[in-house]
């Protein structure tokens, strides 16, 4: 049955997300003259993805596990509107192997890979023995079965130096020490035992190489129900503030051809490990750079990513078109030998959040929304000037990404793209994200994953500059045009850019 | 700058501006007592003085609201209590975020909405002042 529908490709789709990716697979679907169901939470009744597709089904209360996380109204409405197939995004039950096999037993296609496959990466556990099994390097870690102190070091000896102690049943960073030479296991031991004991109520440790300074970098893979698997190179994640991803690019400037090419194929074993489908990707920390580095599995995302378009923009090709011909049924529209990289993109992701304010989620409604344009400039956005922003969901309400033939020119495009992207308001990171893409550290490409987690604070002190007297001007005029009571301004404090402590200030007295 | 600019409507809240030596594109958007203002990718909040005089003025800041659904996680204050501006009333958290809610203003606490441990909805006092 299922083959059948693949046979005939997918002619009418559900999409289980909203937002800026929903728009996207809409707008693959119109080119491919597929009909297209928009679901939708009360808090999106007026979306413009809602607006945007063929048709459009309420699911329930704005609530994600009342809406977009209820799998069985989701596959009520597709069955109910005629869809045989379900593009799930990202988030929501994009990753659920019980949604994956409901799709399947209700004979929908499900754009994204078999149930098994997310089963068995679901697992991280699971996942790490697989990879190991199919020879994907994985961080050498290990609890030893001998927790005596001469087992233990002769495993921290196995395993290499730096090392990082941890207890077995722990986490948030009790108990862990860090081992840089062997004189220092015993006493690193007995201290993390205790921790251990004292915490956890469990002395069992779990030793492996500490990666210092990594860089994230993940590679994206593709494979067909015809037994093709490829990768489409790299991407470059590392610009991330509590594992929420802020800036991503490709190429990676640290990788050389040989640790890509090694990569690569890493990412290929791992999809062929899990009999993979449709598009993937392999998240992989980094040490180091250049044909000394060392990259080890960090997990699949068994899903379309959300910088899937800086991949796009390199290798010229259209991910989401892809997902939709390996759907249904046809091989992948691509070779790997025809696959190459050329030039630098970057995405910037546009939160509703506010780093002066220790980078807090917004709400409210877009008072002005215009997005930049230009050659290289693409914007895939959920909003339109009128939306309100709720905290129910994400916080992103754009992606902004550039393309250019380096990666300085690919900067510079997106500096003049960011300072002509208005948003007002709510807050927004785009202050922030301009000191970002201008910090040393980002030029030079040297950022780890912990660059933001230390410097962001610095970087949204930074973000908080004095609006320039034009800006004054053009509100003053603003206020006489809409009778909004400016004219004759009392003198008060300057105002400031960016929000600080009182993000009230008055005007500045203005003669027009 | 010694001369006055000149501001032109470009239609939209976008505003063009020319101080003499260069030119700005300004977007101004915002309702009677606030105007967000955008410049090269920066933005700001600009009150007009009118609304400051009435925020400044009694009845105003009668009370804390949280800006979102949140937990409160702490409560610093209880009726009678004497606050001044700028003081932690409450803790919510939100999206695993803290928020401090601080007082708008020096005053007695009347009343207390919240307990530690509610969730609060945006728009609703979790405290009133005297």
């Amino acid at each position: 049955m299922t083959a059948d529908l693949a046979k005939r490709g997918i002619r009418r789709l559900l999409i289980a997300n909203r937002g800026e990716i929903a728009i996207r697979i809409i707008r693959a679907c119109r080119e491919r003259a597929i009909e297209t169901v928009a679901v939708y939470s009360d808090a999106d009744a007026e979306a413009p993805f809602v607006r945007a597709a063929d048709q459009a089904v309420h699911l329930g209360a704005a609530p994600a596990r009342e809406s977009y996380l209820d799998g069985a109204k989701v596959i009520a409405a597709a069955l109910a509107t005629g869809a045989d197939a379900v593009h799930p995004g990202y988030g929501f039950l994009s990753e659920r192997a019980h949604f994956a096999k409901a799709c399947e037993a209700a004979d929908l296609i499900f754009v994204g890979p078999p149930s098994s496959s997310l089963e068995r990466m679901g697992s991280k556990i699971g996942a790490r023995r697989l990879m190991v099994e199919a020879g994907v390097p994985v961080v050498p870690g290990e609890t030893p079965a001998d927790q005596s102190d001469a087992a233990l070091e002769a495993a921290i000896a196995r395993i290499g130096f730096p090392a990082l102690i941890k207890p077995s049943a722990g986490g948030g960073g009790i108990g862990m020490k860090i081992v840089r030479t062997a004189s220092e296991a015993a006493d690193a031991l007995a201290a993390a035992r205790r921790e251990a004991q004292a915490s956890f109520g469990d002395s069992t440790l779990y030793v492996e190489r500490l990666i210092e300074r990594p860089r994230h970098v993940e590679i994206q893979v593709f494979a067909d129900t015809h037994g093709n698997v490829v990768h489409l190179f790299e991407r470059e994640c590392s610009a991330q503030r509590r594992h929420q991803k802020m800036v991503e690019e490709s190429p990676c400037p640290a990788l050389s051809a040989t640790v890509r090419s090694a990569m690569g194929q890493a990412a290929v074993a791992a999809a062929r490990a899990v009999g993979y489908r449709n598009a993937g990707t392999c998240e992989f920390l980094l040490e180091g750079e250049g044909d000394a580095a060392r990259f080890y599995f960090l997990e699949m995302n068994t899903r379309l990513q959300v910088e899937h378009p800086v991949t796009e923009c390199v290798v010229g090709v259209d991910l989401v078109h892809a997902q939709l011909t390996v759907a249904g049924g046809e091989p992948l529209p691509f070779t790997q030998e025809g696959l190459t990289q050329r030039g630098h993109a970057i995405e910037c992701r546009i939160y509703a959040e506010d780093p002066a304010q220790g980078f807090i989620p917004q709400a409210g409604r877009l008072l002005l929304y215009r997005e930049p344009q230009g050659p290289g400039i693409r914007v895939d956005s959920g909003v339109t000037a009128g939306t309100e922003v709720s905290v129910y969901y994400d916080p992103m309400l754009a992606k902004l990404i550039v393309w250019g033939e380096s990666r300085d020119i690919a900067r510079h495009r997106a500096l003049a793209a960011l300072r002509d992207f208005a948003v007002l308001g709510i807050r927004t990171n785009i202050p922030f994200m301009l000191q970002l893409l201008q910090h040393p550290q980002f030029v030079a490409a040297t950022i780890d994953t912990g660059f933001l987690d230390r410097e962001g604070a610095v970087i949204a002190a930074a973000s908080v500059t004095e609006l320039p007297p034009a800006a004054h001007a053009a509100v003053a005029e603003h206020r006489r045009q809409f009778g909004s009571g400016g004219g004759a301004a009392p003198p008060g404090g300057p105002a400031t850019v960016g929000g600080d402590v009182d993000p009230f200030v008055s005007l500045r007295g203005w003669r027009g | 700058m010694a001369d006055s600019p000149v501001v032109t409507p470009l239609g939209g809240g976008w505003y063009l501006v020319d101080d003499g030596e260069r030119r700005w594109r300004v977007a101004v958007a915002g309702d009677r007592d606030t105007q967000w203002v955008f410049v090269n990718g920066q933005v700001a909040t600009v009150e007009a003085p009118k609304a400051i005089a009435r925020r400044r003025g009694k009845g105003h800041d009668a009370g804390v609201m949280s800006p979102m659904p949140a937990t409160v996680v702490a409560l610093h204050v209880a009726p009678g209590q004497s606050v001044t501006e700028g003081e932690t009333l409450i803790v919510l958290e939100a999206m695993k975020m803290e928020l401090p809610i601080r007082a708008p203003r020096d005053g007695v606490v009347k009343t207390v909405a919240c307990a530690k441990g509610d969730m609060v909805q945006p728009g609703v006092n979790l405290l009133e002042f005297e």
